[in-house]
């Protein structure tokens, strides 16, 4: 049986880096791992130093890796409805419907459609080729997302295949046809079918865990409990919270001292690499930035 | 007592069936299924009306098989004269 482990977390608080590492660690342990990024950014690329793509290549022994390109997805799905059409309608109306299907892959919802469409496939069948699938997902309100929509797919899907129903009985009674299978019909229920099996994995507690990774600071803290509060309404348990970035508990002056000479190194690279551009830099603070202290980085900005 | 009922019921049934040849009955029947064509239409491809739906994109694969359904339903739309007398004519509203 996979494990599906979901790593969430406000951006920046080293999701990547920690997803990574994880699934390093399973991969070690002799656990056949699938790590997938549904990122835009695709850091996982960055942190392996290696270009992972579209197709699943090997990383390390036991690991596979995997990134998701919602609007390549996007592209194939429409381009099979496409090539689909040539062959059923004529030429002039083949021309009409492109247009519309162009249309279509810029609407709002194209993207987080194709990016789960996607997630589910990889979810239903690598499941038993895999021990363990870890995604990397995007900052948190995506995350969330991804967990309600079987549900709601599936739901609406049903709706759909019903009245579907409801007219193909409707047209036998008027012309009589009883052997043909619509075909409409056929895909809603295939669609709703799938749908339904996300849905039983999903709401299997044993199969999916979500993992959130955060800092010992006060905004990651403020964002995980609100993450927490809101997946608990769709009983989904994170069972793990992963803290990143914990300073050495004996932190001496040499570890600072080590930090500092590395930022140096980091500021030149920022200063050659985006020449003639203005910077504006801001000190690290050795408090909490909140409404008291908000106004300390203020002076900086002076232009 | 109740058996007789419906064989007299059922008698009367078949006579009204029998001679209403492509009458009322079939009309009804093609407003009914029209309705339902039109509902089904407009939550698949609402999203090209401008109503995106959880569904759009996966009910974009529907477009191929349903382009005859969507003329009928274009010209329908266009040759519109009045919603409410379709849909509600059949009832007696009048307070």
């Amino acid at each position: 049986m996979a494990k599906i482990i979901f790593y969430g977390g406000k951006g920046g608080v080293g999701k990547t880096t920690c997803s990574t590492a994880n699934s390093i660690s399973y991969a070690e342990q002799g656990l056949k791992t699938l790590l997938v990024s549904t990122d835009p950014a695709h850091s996982i690329s960055d942190v392996l130093g290696m270009k992972i793509g579209k197709k699943i290549i090997k990383l390390r022994e036991n690991l596979d890796g995997l990134e998701i390109d919602p609007e390549y997805e996007a592209e194939l799905y429409v381009n099979k409805i496409r090539e689909n059409m040539k062959t059923i309608l004529s030429n002039v109306i083949v021309e009409e419907i492109n247009s519309q299907l162009d249309a279509a892959m810029v609407s709002p919802g194209t993207h987080e459609s194709a990016l789960f469409d996607k997630i589910s496939d990889i979810i239903i069948d690598k499941f038993d080729e895999y021990d363990i699938i870890i995604f990397d997902t995007a900052p948190t309100g995506h995350t969330l997302r991804i967990f309600t929509l079987p549900n709601l797919l599936e739901g609406w899907m049903g709706s759909l295949a019903k009245k579907r129903r409801t007219i193909v009985d409707m047209n036998k009674m008027v012309t009589r046809e009883n052997d043909k299978k619509d075909p409409v019909l056929e895909i809603l229920e295939k669609r709703q079918k799938r749908f339904g099996e996300i849905k039983k994995i999903f709401n299997d507690n044993d199969n999916v865990r979500i993992r959130f990774v955060l800092n010992a600071e006060r905004l990651p803290i403020e964002e995980t409990k609100k993450a927490i509060k809101m997946l608990s309404q769709f009983n989904i348990p994170v069972d793990t919270l992963v803290i990143n970035r914990i300073m050495p508990d004996d932190i001496g002056l040499d570890f600072w001292e080590k930090k500092k000479a590395q930022e140096i190194e980091y500021l030149q690279d920022i200063e050659n690499e985006f020449k003639g551009k203005e910077f504006i830099k801001i000190p690290m603070l050795d408090v909490d930035i909140n409404k008291s202290t908000v106004d300390r980085l203020s002076k900086f900005f002076n232009d | 007592m109740n058996k007789i009922k419906k064989i007299i019921t059922d008698f009367g049934l078949f006579f009204k069936g029998a001679t209403d040849f492509k009458g009322r009955a079939y009309e009804m029947l093609e407003s009914e299924r029209k309705i339902e064509m039109d509902n089904f239409i407009l939550i698949c491809f609402s999203d090209q009306l401008g109503m995106p739906l959880p569904t759009s994109y996966y009910t974009l694969e529907l477009l191929p098989y349903l382009v005859d359904e969507i003329q009928d339903w274009d010209k329908r739309m266009g040759n519109r004269k009045s919603v409410w007398e379709e849909r509600w004519s059949n009832y007696d509203l009048d307070p």
